[in-house]
């Protein structure tokens, strides 16, 4: 016990001191691993790059585990008194930290440096502003995002007679292609046409792209406390989940993890998957057959809600920190930075810049791949944000699930979807929507 | 008779078998070649040609020297203290007799209904308000203190017979000295016991020291493992996984290979299933 007060009394002392001592700008900026361990690293040799440039900031890149644990890691940090200076937040989190007013307005600091709002924002692709501008201030700068994409195994397509490079455009063709690329044997299925991700977060994200394909909206973009879970165009997508299981038997039934699916993609065990684009790098790595990529098919329309994460800055910090907070939020997101990692992870560039950068072009020429993603941008829409985000998805999850594993018929699960949403989202509609005039 | 008792044994086998199979996976998936043999990656029948690419790749990962060191220091450092706590607790409730025993036992038992997610962000505040945000003793401070200890340590004690302390007080020994030199000893079965479950408990422990370090120089094994094998959007390497979970289980794995016998004596002796 003795030897451990030491211990505490030195590790107070070391930090006092070494608090006073230097004279740049200690920060730290926190970062979930989202896509594969060699982020990891590769952020470690970016905060390098950056401490070396800029000599007066010193940045400590702070693993924080996936986007939900970085959540919680910068909610209790916040509460203890002890906000990072940046973080990479999953991008539809960030409402809830304006609700909560634990997030600085970004739009001081871009005055500050001399540019409007409409001008800074304006770097970015349109798709990407609705997370992170919204009750008239800036919040956020968008730092790698991500769209669904279905991607194909060329050479299934054309050991099923079909045409390689005409990927299924709408629903009908997609399952018309599912049909056709599911192997039998007997009763028992050896190959699946098609296979989608029903594991939390990933799971609530497919739905929200199938929903907006179908018509929907999923959420009320401009106010958190509202979700259309029981509505036709939810009705229709998560029916469509349920026949390709159950009808047409070409998606196996019960919960499969998201890495399972890219790994039965690798394996050929799967020939269609819906994965995000995120995920690009990695299969084109590991992929040996050819394969493709298209965009999410439509019933009603093409749409898809984007993915990702931002940069955040939490309220609490001193002046220095937040100045050196926006140096290295807009390094993160400079066309140079935001290429680089677009073309290391497969999520595409935020910065719109990125892209007339030579390298990106010549990267773009050799992976058509990446221009589908960027192609399917002009479709992309904002990510569902609400109230207590996390539990008002897992409301729809749930549900979704029980009727992948075929215990509950859609139009009751999302009967009961709405009612656990709206009983998770009746605080926040109490103080707004319905606070009215006494 | 005869056939009653291999009975047991075959179902014992099948037991073991499916309780050993994570296990064995993993040892088989971390020797194997990284190439994404889709279904063939789940089999457990081992590959002709072993490799430690898997390995090598783990190590340059992470620095699994530093992550070890954390990891027993916090594993250890928790337990030392645990163990002096819970026994003069488990003795105060066991002997002593004092105006609200019962209530306050029963109040500590409480504690163990309690999620420990639900105390971050308290046990988070008060760790900073100590000074303590980000070191290796934050990760370990709130675990020093254990309802389940403290309980394990009363009913242990409880079964030693009251002569022996009885013989040595006639000897003229104090408190103090009846514990550290008679109960101690004689509740080992029940400390051992305790020990194990508190250090794999701790040394697989996840959310609150990723709560509470930042500082990569103070990074714990699971966290050091999750850096380069979690990833929400992509495939995972299940090579360089089950190799990185070898290292990261190992040496609990050959902890108790070794005293294997002195565990499974323990827990029979003191009830602990």
């Amino acid at each position: 016990m003795h030897r451990l007060r030491t211990i505490a009394a030195a590790g107070a002392l070391a930090l006092a001191f070494g608090g006073a001592a230097a004279a740049e700008t200690k920060i730290e900026l926190y970062f979930p691993v989202p896509v594969e361990g060699k982020l990891a690293s590769e952020m470690r040799n970016l905060m390098e790059r950056f401490n070396a440039e800029h000599p007066e900031i010193d940045v400590t890149a702070v693993y924080t585990g996936s986007y939900d644990e970085t959540n919680i890691k910068t909610r209790a940090a916040i509460k203890a008194g002890r906000p990072p200076a940046a973080v990479i937040m999953s991008a539809n989190f960030i409402l809830e930290y304006q609700i909560n007013g634990e997030i600085e307005p970004l739009d001081p600091l871009i005055e500050a440096s001399g540019e409007t709002p409409d001008a800074w924002m304006g770097r970015f692709w349109p798709a990407l502003h609705g997370n992170a501008r919204f009750a008239d201030h800036v919040w956020a700068a968008p730092f790698h995002n991500s769209t669904p994409l279905v991607y194909y195994n060329k050479a299934h397509f054309a050991e099923a007679g079909l045409d390689p490079e005409d990927a299924p455009d709408t629903w009908q063709e997609l399952v018309d292609a599912a049909k056709a690329l599911t192997k039998r044997d007997g009763d028992r299925v050896t190959r699946y046409g098609f296979m989608l991700p029903g594991n939390y977060d990933y799971l609530g994200w497919i739905m929200t792209a199938l929903a907006m394909s179908n018509g929907g909206l999923y959420y009320n973009p401009d106010f958190g406390g509202e979700v259309y879970y029981d509505q036709p165009s939810m009705l229709g997508a998560l029916t469509f989940v349920e026949d390709l299981i159950e009808k047409h038997k070409v998606t196996p039934a019960g919960v499969t993890d998201g890495k399972a699916v890219s790994t039965a993609f690798f394996a050929g065990d799967a020939s269609m998957v819906i994965l995000s684009t995120g995920s690009l790098s990695f299969i084109r790595e590991n992929m040996k057959e050819p394969y493709g990529v298209t965009f999410v098919p439509r019933n009603v329309r093409n749409a898809v809600a984007i993915g990702g994460a931002s940069l955040m800055m939490p309220k609490g910090l001193t002046e220095e920190q937040k100045a050196a907070s926006w140096t290295l939020m807009n390094w993160l997101t400079s066309p140079e930075i935001s290429g680089h990692w677009s073309r290391f992870t497969g999520y595409f560039a935020p910065n719109r810049e990125a892209y007339d950068l030579p390298e990106m072009k010549t990267f773009l020429a050799a992976n058509p791949d990446a221009q589908v993603a960027l192609d399917q941008l002009a479709y992309a829409r904002s990510w569902f944000a609400t109230f207590n985000t996390v539990a008002v998805r897992k409301a729809l999850e749930d549900e979704v699930q029980a009727v992948m594993s075929d215990k509950i018929q859609p139009a009751e699960a999302l009967k009961a979807a709405q009612a656990k949403a709206d009983e998770i989202m009746a605080p926040y509609v109490a103080q707004t929507a319905l606070k009215l005039p006494q | 008779m005869r056939d009653a008792r291999w009975l047991a044994v075959a179902c014992l086998c099948g037991v073991a078998l499916v309780w050993s199979t994570p296990l064995l996976w993993m040892v088989v998936a971390a020797f194997r070649p990284q190439n994404f043999g889709g279904l063939s990656m789940a089999s457990l029948i081992p590959d002709f040609a072993p490799t430690l690419d898997n390995f090598a790749e783990a190590l340059d990962s992470a620095d699994f020297a530093l992550l070890y060191l954390n990891t027993v220091i916090v594993a250890g450092g928790i337990l030392v203290v645990q163990l002096v706590t819970i026994t003069l607790a488990g003795y105060a409730f066991a002997r002593l007799r004092f105006r609200g025993r019962e209530v306050l036992f029963h109040l500590f038992l409480l504690q163990l209904m309690i999620a420990p997610p639900v105390l971050i962000v308290p046990n988070l505040v008060t760790i900073t308000q100590l000074g303590l945000y980000d070191t290796l003793l934050a990760a370990m401070a709130p675990y020093f203190a254990s309802a389940f200890g403290v309980f394990l340590m009363r009913q242990t004690l409880r079964t030693i017979p009251r002569d022996f302390e009885e013989a040595a007080a006639m000897e003229g020994a104090n408190w103090l000295q009846i514990v550290t030199r008679v109960l101690v000893p004689l509740a080992r079965p029940g400390m051992i016991a305790f020990s194990i479950v508190s250090i794999v408990a701790h040394w697989n422990e996840f959310l609150w020291p990723l709560m509470v370090i930042s500082n990569p120089d103070n990074h714990t094994l699971t966290i050091g493992l999750a850096t380069f094998t979690r990833g929400a959007e992509s495939a995972s390497q299940w090579g360089v996984i089950a190799a990185g979970t070898f290292l990261v289980a190992g040496p609990l794995l050959l902890a108790f290979a070794l005293f294997q016998r002195q565990f499974v004596n323990s827990f029979l002796f003191s009830g602990v299933k």
